[in-house]
């Protein structure tokens, strides 16, 4: 929506339409970039310390600026990025140099072009397209491509392990993601995020909130179904098998450092992000809020929004720190043996139930 | 599929357990909280009294040291030391020459000209502490700060800083004590190690 | 259609890698995950312990030993001095018996810790494994104020100790056991129970008991195959003899006996048994009594040899002494249990997947110090 009047508005003042895209994309896009590095400082200190509370430590603390990392660590997050930056970029001798440049931005540009469908509130959403579900699903496993580059340029094993491990664990988990989030649109009958979540305004069962977890147990299986294939396509523990770092030393990003490593850093919180963004429009009704009618505010519209995320994201947070990995087999066992059926019984029973309830 | 439904439930169970601990860790962070913020806290060093007779003494391995004014050197601790990073070289000096005593009342007969340790060397086994007769070798680290000002954290930027030279006798004292060369008095050298 | 066979492919797990417990290196050669062939290669901490040995006295091959298995340092200096005291004949007071086999069996504890927490993140638990350094920090403050160390303690000595226990040192360690038994129980709730970790290590890398006794595993590898061999309890040394406990052995519960699931069993059980065994150390410790009372003037044991083996948290640490009369001795052999149950590693892990290698050898707890010596 908003690019959309951004172009019609600056197509008045500027003769070329052309330019007038560019410029509407431009202005568009800055403040998503901006929004995700600091997003990614926020949820790297959230994770640090989240990840230190249940380890029993306090994680980064200080006692003000200087060579503590601030008050409770704040600043932590800002050194680790300055550190990032400020490192020496290197290329190992024997990759593949333009591949190797070139991976970390297809990585990060699909994690990044995600954020244009994603409603944030009533009126914040970069473009509200009719196929905001699928445009995301689409661009979000562009990501998948640059890992594999990254991997094979890298010209190391473990890299190379951790490519074609991460490309059959994303290509797998779309799946069940994908067909838990066709139950979304069975209900809502409408692929534009808006329209979704202007759906589930309301009450459903009395008292809960109309959202689509709550409209009958088959969407509540398919938002855990959903959840957990997205974990699983950010390539976190349980599921973090590309980049497992007992086994794999770093995987993919082995021979990566500094900024390139950055990027691909980037692109997992983003990507953690997006995968409970769209949980959260499609299952939890996104910026509506948990009481109808209760501080339903544009302002608050952005505050519950970010605040479901945030809960997913912390869940994210919670699975990694306690408990193990899986092995690779067993982590496609999850996906077809598990996972798929269940995608599909959903499926099955919300149109049964759609037919049977009306509604 | 029993089995099948059984797996499933047990995953799901057996995570919810670990996540509730987690949980539990996670809120209960104020007690449970190991972390002590190093240079502002330290870590409480356990009492230096050993024994069921209370008698002091210090355990704790953190640094070796010397009191030059107690030591005879009898060149034990040197012998004792498994990887010889005590150093020590001793001088004769003219008989009737008053060195002092130690704390122990034990009269100085050698000059101690070098009295070497090399805490790079240094593997912490504290062999040497125990033969010393006038116990002025030892380890620090514990609260012993009413003997030595000295602290636990013993890091250095040079590792140069790390030989300490506890031998504190002059050019002036050695060219005192020298016993004139051997014409008169054959028997006594210069003795050194 | 069969399975695809592609080419294969060399990988170097180390000497740089997180999870080779030290610095060992596996040569593995790989079909995709599958792993078709491992050799480790070893050597890269060798320190010449047993040549070291020959050039020093025998109270000075002690804080050697220390440095063999690291971990488990007491336990070491424990092995080496019982065989010499067996040599030279000397009867260590009772006082001292007691001591050594408290602080022996909380080396054990301390041990098992980091072999359990290690081996929880090499399947990718981090959480457990800081749990568990946790309460090991707690039992290495209980040496630390009885010895002044940490890690290498050189604190049993030919004849005695270096230092009586400390004052408080009984309740400290009564709190430390109180505090630490119901952890166990959260430990196996957070990892040994949890599905996906029996997933990773049930039926994964099974260790027959004839593979284990052919290729000398002993300790928890080896009772986790199912057999019941504890030299506290075949062979009793020391004063082993007087404390009761079970020897855990393997039942294959979430799978087949002797998997990697039931050697980090084991390990859990024999952390309880090592509880009881302090409690009741702690309850019969003699009050009075001289740690210094036996020590010898000099350490020089008759011409001869002895082979002397006790139970370290790995297994059977065996030490063979020759002595030539002098105050050094003329040859020393140190029997490492990490290294025969590392030799069995080849055996048990050809055939798994890349992760399940990790798995195994986590599961096997080796330390290369004592492997490389």
């Amino acid at each position: 929506m908003t690019v959309d009047v951004l172009i019609d508005w600056l197509a008045n003042l500027v003769d070329f339409p052309e330019l007038a895209f560019i410029l509407a994309v431009l202005i568009c896009a800055i403040p998503a970039f901006l929004f995700i590095a600091v997003y990614a400082l926020v949820a790297i200190y959230g994770e640090l310390k989240i990840s230190s509370f249940m380890q029993d430590k306090v994680g980064p603390m200080g006692q003000g600026p200087g060579l503590h990392a601030g008050k409770w660590g704040l600043l932590q997050p800002v050194a680790d990025a300055l550190k990032l930056l400020l490192k020496e970029d290197i290329i190992p001798a024997s990759a593949d140099t333009k591949l190797f440049i070139l991976a970390p931005f297809i990585v990060f540009i699909g994690a990044f072009i995600s954020f244009a469908a994603l409603p944030f509130n009533q009126n914040l959403i970069i473009a509200d397209m009719n196929i905001g579900v699928f445009y995301i699903l689409a661009v979000s496993s562009l990501g998948v491509i640059g890992l594999i580059v990254a991997g094979w340029s890298s010209n190391n094993k473990w890299s190379l392990y951790g490519a074609m491990r991460s490309s059959a664990q994303i290509v797998s988990y779309e799946i069940p993601a994908a067909l838990s989030i066709v139950v979304v649109i069975m209900l809502t009958g409408t692929l534009s995020m808006q329209g979704i979540i202007q759906h589930q305004d309301g009450l459903v069962w009395g008292i809960l909130p109309n959202w689509i977890i709550f409209q009958n147990p088959f969407t509540f299986l398919a938002f855990f179904v959903f959840f957990i294939s997205g974990v699983s396509e950010c390539n976190r523990t349980p599921f973090d098998i590309p980049e497992a770092e007992s086994e794999l030393v770093a995987g993919t990003f082995t021979e990566y450092s500094g900024m390139r490593y950055a990027f691909f850093f980037l692109s997992e919180y983003a990507n953690m992000f997006i995968v409970s963004g769209v949980a959260a429009v499609g299952f939890l009704g996104g910026w509506h809020s948990p009481i109808p009618g209760f501080l339903e505010a544009p302002g608050w519209g952005l505050f519950w929004f970010l605040f479901k995320v945030g809960m997913l994201i912390f869940v994210m947070m919670w699975f990694r720190w306690t408990f193990p990995r899986l092995r690779v087999d067993q982590l496609m066992n999850i996906c077809w043996k598990v996972l798929l059926p269940m995608a599909l019984l959903n499926i099955f029973g919300v149109g049964i139930w759609t037919v049977l309830a009306g509604r | 599929m029993s089995k099948y439904f059984h797996d499933l439930w047990s995953a799901i169970f057996s995570s919810m357990v670990g996540m509730g601990i987690t949980l539990k860790h996670m809120f209960l962070i104020r007690k449970g909280n190991v972390t002590l913020q190093y240079p502002e806290e330290k870590w409480p060093r356990p009492e230096r009294k050993i024994g069921y007779d209370l008698k002091d003494y210090n355990v704790i391995r953190s640094r070796l040291h010397h009191n030059i004014d107690d030591c005879t050197g009898c060149n034990k601790c040197a012998r004792a030391c498994p990887v010889g990073c005590i150093k020590v070289e001793t001088m004769k000096v003219p008989k009737g020459t008053d060195l002092g005593t130690t704390s122990n009342d034990t009269i100085k007969r050698l000059l101690v000209t070098r009295f070497d340790i090399d805490m790079t060397e240094c593997m912490y086994c504290n062999l040497c502490t125990y033969p010393c007769p006038e116990e002025c070798i030892f380890m620090t680290g514990g609260p012993n700060s009413s003997k030595h000002p000295l602290d636990y954290e013993y890091s250095e930027y040079d590792r140069r800083n790390l030989v300490f030279n506890f031998a504190k006798v002059t050019q002036e004292e050695i060219d005192k004590y020298t016993i004139p060369p051997p014409e008169e008095q054959q028997k006594d050298e210069v003795e050194s190690s | 259609m069969g399975i695809v066979h592609g080419d294969e492919m060399v990988l170097n797990i180390g000497p740089q890698h997180p999870s080779t417990h030290g610095v060992l290196r596996l040569v593995v050669k790989t079909d995709g995950e599958i792993v078709s062939q491992i050799r480790p290669v070893i050597g890269y901490l060798h320190r010449c312990f047993e040549k070291h040995c020959e050039n020093v006295s025998y109270d000075q091959v002690i804080p050697y030993t220390d440095r063999c298995d690291y971990i488990a340092s007491m336990n070491n200096n424990f092995g080496f001095v019982i065989a010499v005291e067996e040599m030279m004949e000397i009867t260590v007071p009772e006082k001292v018996e007691y001591i050594r086999v408290i602080m022996a069996e909380l080396n054990r504890i301390a041990s098992h810790l980091l072999a359990l927490g290690a081996f929880g993140l090499d399947v990718g638990a981090f959480t457990p494994f800081l749990y568990m350094f946790r309460d090991r920090e707690r039992i290495l403050d209980l040496f630390e104020m009885t010895c002044g160390a940490r890690l290498l303690y050189n604190y049993m000595w030919v004849g005695g100790l270096s230092h009586d226990l400390p004052v408080g040192f009984l309740e400290k360690a009564h709190e430390f056991l109180d505090y630490f038994e119901p952890k166990i129980k959260e430990y196996n709730d957070l990892l040994m129970y949890n599905k996906i970790f029996i997933e990773r290590t049930s039926d994964v890398g099974v260790l027959p008991t004839d593979v284990a006794v052919n290729y000398g595993v002993t300790g928890p590898n080896l009772r986790g195959s199912g057999t019941k061999w504890d030299l506290r309890k075949n062979e009793p040394y020391s004063i082993y003899d007087r404390f009761n406990f079970e020897v855990p052995v393997g039942k294959g519960q979430m799978g087949t006996i002797g998997d990697c699931w039931d050697r980090y069993w084991v390990r859990t059980e024999e952390m309880k048994e090592s509880v009881g065994i302090v409690r009741q150390a702690l309850n019969e410790l003699p009050v009075e009594g001289d740690v210094h009372e036996a020590l010898p003037k000099k350490i020089r044991p008759p011409k001869g040899s002895i082979y002397k083996r006790t139970e370290s948290p790995r297994g059977d640490l065996g030490f063979y002494i020759i002595s030539d009369g002098s105050p050094s001795p003329s040859r020393v052999k140190l029997r490492s249990p990490a290294f025969t149950a590392l030799s069995a590693l080849s055996v048990i892990a050809e055939g798994w997947m890349m992760s399940d290698v990790i798995a195994i050898l986590g599961s096997l707890d080796i330390v290369l110090g004592e492997i490389d010596r």
